[in-house]
């Protein structure tokens, strides 16, 4: 299971979803398998997508939240799975595209294996689940309780594409817009 | 009192949540604004930014409150994502290590909070009295919310009930 699959079988379980997508891996792969819908894309601000996701679950209690991780993300900002645990915001799911490399800079692995999903199990709050197909990727957004954390075990992708690096205007414009924020006077929604 | 007054002027002004890591000096801006909204205590400073910058994207108007020597640890979220995405968080900031700064970890920091801040585009606003606190706060709400463009409350010494002050 590449990212992108891996991605598909995400959306197809929770297309009504707002979605958070980390910088690299996640952001590539959610502008492609979701062709570009109104997502909050990282184009830079590596280790804060976790972190933004609680405040938009937390403004947005009626809505499913869907965080999507790269593992190097993650690791550089591991304590945000305890801000996870401790707020415990009951719509909101943290997804990591485990690939075990920074798959941006080039496929450098990551220091260990992240064991994502042991990590959550150990926070006595955060449901946790792991996935290497898409079917069980599915099956595990659909299941798994919230908070929670799910490890989708993908291989690293070649060079990422479509390009991760987003017009910061093109993705808040939109995603406001899927929050069901008023558009603004200056909102310009241009090309990613 | 000052905290009261620099609380009472962000709740004015529509905030409707926070987040921080604590200091000494924001215990009560930190306890007035809890009475009134949520206000989350995150384990980093550049969390209380992303988490701000996602609740403010959702709707919202959030406030971040920290320490100067956190905002070291806040640069990636403000340079990469607050700006950058003109998301408008108002940040209140306790100074360390200016005048009568005993601790000299703090120092450094202390001299390059506003400078880095400027360098950055954020402005900065000093506050050393009660009148202060309320006029500053209620403009960087302002610039914020409504032009969307960063700026800091800095809280200086003067203000006093920092954890060692005289």
């Amino acid at each position: 299971m590449n990212s992108v699959e891996a991605t598909v079988a995400v959306l197809a379980a929770a297309p009504e979803a707002l979605y958070v997508a980390s910088l690299g891996t996640a952001t590539s792969a959610l502008r492609e398998a979701s062709d570009d819908g109104p997502h909050f894309y990282f184009g830079g601000a590596m280790g804060c997508a976790l972190g933004c996701a609680l405040g938009v679950a937390e403004r947005s209690p009626e809505r499913d939240v869907i965080c999507l991780l790269g593992d190097g993300e993650l690791l550089m900002s591991a304590g945000s799975l305890w801000s996870l645990a401790g707020l415990a915001p009951p719509n909101l799911l943290a997804i990591v595209l485990d690939n075990s490399a920074y798959a941006i800079t080039g496929g450098q692995p990551t220091v260990t294996d992240g064991r994502f999903a042991r990590a959550a199990a150990a926070l006595d709050s955060l449901a946790s689940a792991e996935a290497s197909t898409p079917t069980d990727t599915s099956a595990r957004v659909a299941d798994t309780p919230r908070p929670g954390l799910i490890q989708a075990n993908v291989t690293l992708d070649g060079p990422l594409a479509p390009d991760p690096f987003v017009n910061p205007d093109w993705v808040l414009t939109r995603f406001e817009a899927a929050c069901g924020v008023p558009a603004r006077p200056d909102s310009t929604p241009r090309s990613p | 009192m000052w905290e009261h007054k620099l609380a009472d002027a962000l709740l004015e002004a529509g905030t409707d949540a926070g987040a921080y890591v604590p200091d000494a000096r924001l215990r009560k801006v930190v306890s007035r604004l809890a009475e009134q909204l949520p206000l989350r205590c995150l384990t980093r400073e550049e969390e209380c930014v992303a988490y701000a910058c996602g609740h403010a994207a959702a709707g919202g108007r959030p406030v971040v409150l920290m320490q100067c020597s956190g905002l070291g640890n806040a640069l990636n979220a403000i340079g990469s994502l607050l700006i950058p995405y003109r998301i408008g968080v108002p940040l209140v900031i306790s100074m360390r290590g200016t005048l009568g700064e005993g601790n000299p970890s703090q120092v450094p920091m202390g001299r390059a909070t506003v400078p880095i801040l400027n360098a950055l585009g954020v402005q900065t606003f000093s506050v050393r009295d009660a009148a202060a606190a309320e006029g500053v706060a209620k403009g960087i709400a302002r610039l914020a919310y409504d032009a969307r463009s960063p700026a800091a409350a800095i809280l200086e010494p003067e203000l006093g009930s920092q954890r060692d002050a005289a």
